[in-house]
């Protein structure tokens, strides 16, 4: 009987945060269908995301933000696999290299904003280095590459942050395959980069797209570079829905909530889309 | 051909540390800068002010530097404890409910913490913990422990329970076989755990914001303004002394798990 409920008490902390967790959620969707009784709001009803999904303004929020998200994934998972692979085939996953690649983990995104700014505005290291070589002649030339509405200068600071990240994350395996079952294609006849292709990446593709995932949802959710180097126009979905949800008039809380339940949906559906994905391959891999 | 893809490899990882460093090395530089006009490559005026003015305020610094890295380190001490706890569970038991329990510890990495953050608050508020310390840790603690629970799932089943078990035929108690068998061995877990957990929390800004509603200050709430109304130098010299700080305790984490590796004999577990 004793054995039969330790689980439970080792898990009365999680659950009872696990429980706040939720709490938040449902208040979340609760709002943003309108069910607010406080307000004597208790009807529930889609009129505030059909209100988000057609103004003008809040339809490039989300372009803006879906954008951010799916670019900054893209190219930090392409690199940091890339990097990842050339760490591998030259042997270098201990040691200093990865004292340099645990470094931008440890460092907040607000500071990676600084970084961004220090480098990439008009006045920063970059536009110097560009002026010095005599490609551009002057300051104005330079092009905006925060506070510009393609979102260019945030891309490239969840970059500078993401892209360790991925390597992080998928190193140990890729190493762990690539010694033991790349070394073994390696004897039978292949070349190193033909086992690397045909053996190794296809082993670590479910945690690459994991690694992507985690970027993505990341990306889209998070409030404070999008708030630090994003444009005036248009803003982030955290962003607009932030300002929403401290505007003076409080029937405008359910667009935010709303905004938060889109950003939610958008998430749950690339994890479904993940999962799906990861069953597929392993499915492909117990069937031959 | 061998000589050229190495050329290749050695440009591509030189590019990347570059990458990495200069921006650290350019805030370094920004910290004790005074006047950088264009076009010039390097500062023209260098003086002590940034750093004078965060040092000159030690008041101040020292209660910023006691809320935001004892509150980070409250998070990262009780996710470690949960996160063993729920590890533990997950992993050593079978029970109803288990799959369930899963999903749950994983969905914060699924829901961002905005979203969750602006939901939660109305609940706070009631609960008085809005705008207090306690919340802030509380609701950094959420965000922190999936990182934790997942780490400390992978220890707990390279570790497993078959020592634990030995230790309680040969009479031990089910505390003294956990804390004189496993624990020992769980230590650079333990340490990871920790440190990511102490990131995840150390990095929010939003979540203390609205949480804190501004009476918590943490290291990123002091930064953002900094930041925008462009007095970059003491957004830099701070950045530079926490960062600093965080570095200097992880290197210790890492030399304390490296020399418990080299005393513990792995070959029980492997």
């Amino acid at each position: 009987m004793r054995k039969k409920l330790t689980p439970y008490i080792l898990l009365v902390p999680q659950i009872i945060l696990t429980i706040f967790f939720l709490i938040g959620l449902i208040t979340g969707i609760a709002q943003s269908l309108g069910v607010i009784p406080a307000f004597g709001l208790t009807e529930p009803t889609l009129f505030y995301y059909k209100e988000i999904l057609t103004k003008p303004d809040m339809v490039r929020s989300v372009l803006y933000s879906l954008r951010i998200a799916f670019f900054s994934a893209l190219f930090s998972t392409a690199a940091g696999v890339l990097l990842c692979a050339v760490l591998v085939m030259s042997r270098r996953t201990k040691g200093k290299m990865m004292r340099i690649v645990q470094l931008p983990i440890v460092v907040p995104h607000v500071v990676v904003a600084l970084f961004v700014i220090n480098i990439c505005s008009q006045n920063g290291l970059l536009a110097r280095v560009i002026y010095a070589f005599g490609l551009i002649g002057e300051q104005q030339e330079f092009p905006t590459l925060i506070y510009d509405a393609g979102g260019f200068g945030i891309i490239l600071a969840y970059l500078w942050k993401e892209i360790p990240f991925i390597v992080y994350f998928v190193i140990a395996l890729m190493a762990n395959i690539d010694g033991k079952l790349g070394e073994a294609a390696v004897n039978l006849g292949a070349g190193r980069v033909q086992a690397f292709f045909r053996v190794t990446l296809p082993l670590c593709a479910n945690t690459i797209y994991s690694g992507f995932l985690i970027i993505f949802v990341f990306a889209l959710g998070a409030y404070e570079l999008p708030f630090i180097l994003g444009a005036t126009t248009p803003k982030a979905l955290p962003v607009q829905a932030y300002i929403q949800y401290t505007h003076p008039d409080l029937r405008n809380r359910p667009y935010a909530m709303a905004l938060n339940g889109l950003i939610m949906a958008i998430s749950l559906l690339s994890a479904c889309v993940y999962f799906a994905l990861m069953r597929r391959s392993q499915k492909k891999l117990a069937g031959k | 051909m061998k000589k050229k893809r190495f050329a290749i490899t050695n440009m591509i990882l030189a590019l990347f540390v570059l990458t990495v460093v200069l921006p650290i090395a350019v805030m370094i530089v920004w910290t004790v800068t005074e006047r950088w006009a264009w076009p010039d490559l390097v500062p023209q005026v260098f003086s002590l002010r940034a750093l004078s003015e965060i040092f000159r305020r030690s008041e101040a610094l020292a209660k910023l530097f006691a809320s935001s890295i004892m509150i980070s380190a409250a998070v990262a001490m009780a996710s470690v404890v949960i996160g063993t706890m729920t590890a533990r569970a997950l992993v050593l038991y079978e029970f109803w409910g288990k799959r369930m329990m899963y999903f749950f510890t994983v969905l914060p990495f699924m829901v961002p913490a905005t979203v969750f953050a602006m939901g939660v608050q109305i609940s706070f508020i009631k609960l008085g913990l809005n705008n207090t310390v306690a919340g802030v840790v509380l609701s950094h603690l959420i965000c922190s422990l999936p990182y934790a629970v997942r780490l400390m799932m992978d220890g707990t089943a390279a570790v497993g329970d078959r020592l634990e078990e030995q230790a309680r035929v040969l009479g031990a108690s089910m505390g003294q076989a956990f804390f004189r068998v496993t624990f020992p061995l769980l230590v650079p877990v333990i340490l990871s755990s920790f440190s990511m957990a102490y990131i995840v929390s150390f990095s929010q800004y939003f979540l203390t914001l609205l949480i804190g509603g501004g009476q918590v200050r943490t290291f990123t709430i002091v930064m953002v303004p900094y930041l925008q109304g462009g007095d970059r130098n003491i957004a830099c010299a701070y950045s530079v002394f926490f960062l600093g700080i965080t570095l200097a305790v992880f290197a210790l984490f890492e030399k304390i798990a490296g020399r418990w590796g080299k005393n513990t004999d792995t070959e029980f577990y492997t």
